[in-house]
């Protein structure tokens, strides 16, 4: 499981966003979107491997949070909201 | 089914019948209808009544054809036109200097998170799944469009 930390940030990156577009709410989506791109954009020159790893465990985490509430989102849906547009998804 | 072919196919037949032996059937007028009709057909050279009966077939089978729900089918041209609508969408992308052959990277100054956002808008484009190690390698619209023709099967 030597997998470069490269490739890790990668996969987080490609994991936070497909699991945070699954939000039914527009609000919730749009703000995960908004940060996940800035948080991983902010730390993009970070060296030190110890905040590295500070960093990714904390994506990790959020991680487990976005799916925990996409989960409870999808039990209680209502209904769309008109900014929304038409949406194939 | 095959009575409406019939049906048709002796409509235009009595119909070319009545141009090519009109005098034939008016010596014959004493005689029924019915079967000056079928002398007439035998009139007719076999070489007509097979055309005929094939042009009917052929449009009438052109209609009967079912067509079944599905998208278009792809092909070169329009996954390059579809995979360049996309990166020319993305606003970080500059429009004008977007090519197929343009690096990601090195022509248009994006980095890597950047090349994972547009590979998954491709992967919504396109309805399907482009895994982690195929996407990394992908680095101009050329390789997207060859990557998504060896998957889809589109060749030239």
């Amino acid at each position: 499981m030597a997998s470069s930390s490269r490739t890790q940030v990668i996969a987080l990156y490609r994991m936070l966003i497909k699991e945070s577009s699954k939000f039914p709410s527009y609000n919730f989506r749009n703000y995960a979107l908004r940060r996940i791109k800035d948080g991983f954009m902010e730390n993009k020159h970070v060296d030190n491997p110890k905040s590295m790893d500070q960093l990714l465990t904390r994506a990790r985490e959020s991680l487990a949070l976005i799916k925990r509430q996409v989960s409870v989102g999808q039990m209680y849906s209502s209904q769309r909201t008109i900014v929304e547009g038409l949406r194939a998804r | 089914m095959a009575s409406r072919v019939l049906a048709q196919c002796v409509r235009t037949l009595a119909r070319s019948s009545a141009r090519v032996s009109g005098g034939n059937l008016a010596v014959r007028a004493v005689t029924a209808p019915v079967s000056a009709s079928h002398r007439s057909f035998s009139v007719i050279s076999n070489a007509e009544r097979s055309r005929v009966l094939e042009q009917s077939r052929v449009s009438i089978v052109s209609v009967w054809c079912r067509q079944y729900g599905d998208l278009p089918p792809l092909t070169l041209e329009t996954i390059r036109d579809r995979v360049m609508y996309v990166l020319k969408l993305y606003d970080k992308v500059n429009p004008e200097k977007l090519q197929t052959t343009s690096h990601f990277m090195k022509d248009l100054g994006l980095d890597s998170l950047d090349q994972v956002e547009i590979i998954m808008a491709m992967e919504d484009e396109f309805g399907f799944e482009i895994p982690d190690a195929d996407g990394e390698k992908l680095m101009s619209p050329a390789d997207v469009v060859q990557y998504i023709a060896d998957k889809k099967d589109v060749y030239e």
